[in-house]
């Protein structure tokens, strides 16, 4: 038996501080910020070779699953083939108890609008939420306060079912 | 190695650095984003003050310094007003976000951690940047690049 080098979760206090170390290191190599939704356009861009595809955000989106994938590793639970829907698509208290094909259509949507107002608004939770609020850019921080707060209010919808 | 190869290695390890930290701290699980937007639970709050505690005040006195920095020039942060764009944007992504339960990052982990709804997610995301491209070119118009959004950098000393 070994012990796993991960906890079950890294509290939010060491979290935190070390996205943000990762912000600011990465703007003093490159002087750029690190949103995500740049790197899906990018990655979108590279592999359909158009010109001027901005290469380094597809090689990040690669790398953000690759370190998602190691992380798990070093976790107790390790890689885990599951739904990851658990509250959508189980049965039981608190949950909805869709079917499979139902919850796959509204996580489709939501990601549809996801990726839309990502893609008008410019940026999302790293981008506006972390980048653009760290820069003390005002339209960042009306952004991440908009989508807070209809993230929160879409919520309370879904928990009234 | 040339600027554009050391541009992609860092863009690989940082991205892998921050999917790990993401893993660690379990935001590419639904019930996480969950909880914390029906309010029951603070750490994720606590998560984004704390890289933003750390980065704004540290990006702040590097700008003020005048910094240089290894691959792009002098240090310069983006600050923009606000638009009507910011504002309905935010607001969809807000709703998108309650209902898949993830944004564009975590959804990459999840998937990485076994979820395999996560292609679903993954793939709706790429549908909905499409959409907003192609809407976007139509109207002879360019997509908005966000102040958290690569930019192009002027190397060249002013």
């Amino acid at each position: 038996m070994y012990s796993a080098l991960l906890p079950d979760r890294l509290p939010w206090y060491i979290a935190g501080p070390a996205l943000g170390l990762l912000v600011v290191g990465f703007f003093l190599l490159t002087n750029q910020p690190l949103g995500a939704t740049g790197a899906y356009v990018e990655t979108a861009r590279t592999v359909r070779r158009q010109t001027g595809a901005v290469t380094w955000r597809a090689f990040y989106f690669v790398g953000i699953a690759l370190g998602g994938y190691i992380a798990v590793q070093l976790k107790d639970i390790g890689f885990d083939p599951r739904t990851g829907y658990d509250i959508l698509v189980d049965e039981g208290a608190g949950n909805l108890g869709l079917s499979l094909p139902a919850a796959a259509a509204l996580i489709f949507a939501g990601a549809i609008v996801m990726g839309y107002g990502a893609r008008m608004a410019g940026g999302c939770t790293s981008g506006h939420g972390i980048c653009g609020t760290a820069q003390r850019s005002p339209a960042s921080w009306a952004a991440m306060i908009t989508f807070m707060a209809t993230a929160v209010m879409t919520t309370f919808v879904i928990n009234q079912f | 190695m040339n600027r554009s190869a050391k541009l992609n290695l860092v863009g690989l390890l940082f991205g892998a650095g921050f999917g790990f930290v993401l893993a660690a701290a379990n935001l590419h699980e639904y019930a996480t984003i969950h909880n914390m937007l029906s309010l029951e639970e603070f750490d994720v709050f606590g998560l984004m003050g704390g890289a933003i505690g750390v980065s704004l005040p540290l990006l702040w006195i590097l700008e003020r310094r005048g910094t240089r920095t290894a691959l792009g020039g002098t240090l310069t942060l983006a600050r923009s007003k606000p638009q009507r764009h910011h504002i309905v944007g935010g607001a969809l992504f807000g709703i998108g976000w309650a209902l898949s339960g993830t944004c564009p990052a975590p959804a990459l982990v999840m998937l990485a951690s076994g979820a395999g709804l996560a292609i679903v997610t993954v793939t709706g995301l790429f549908v909905g940047l499409g959409l907003r491209d192609a809407q976007t070119s139509r109207t002879n118009g360019t997509a908005t690049a966000g102040d958290g959004e690569h930019r192009e950098v002027v190397t060249t000393s002013r």
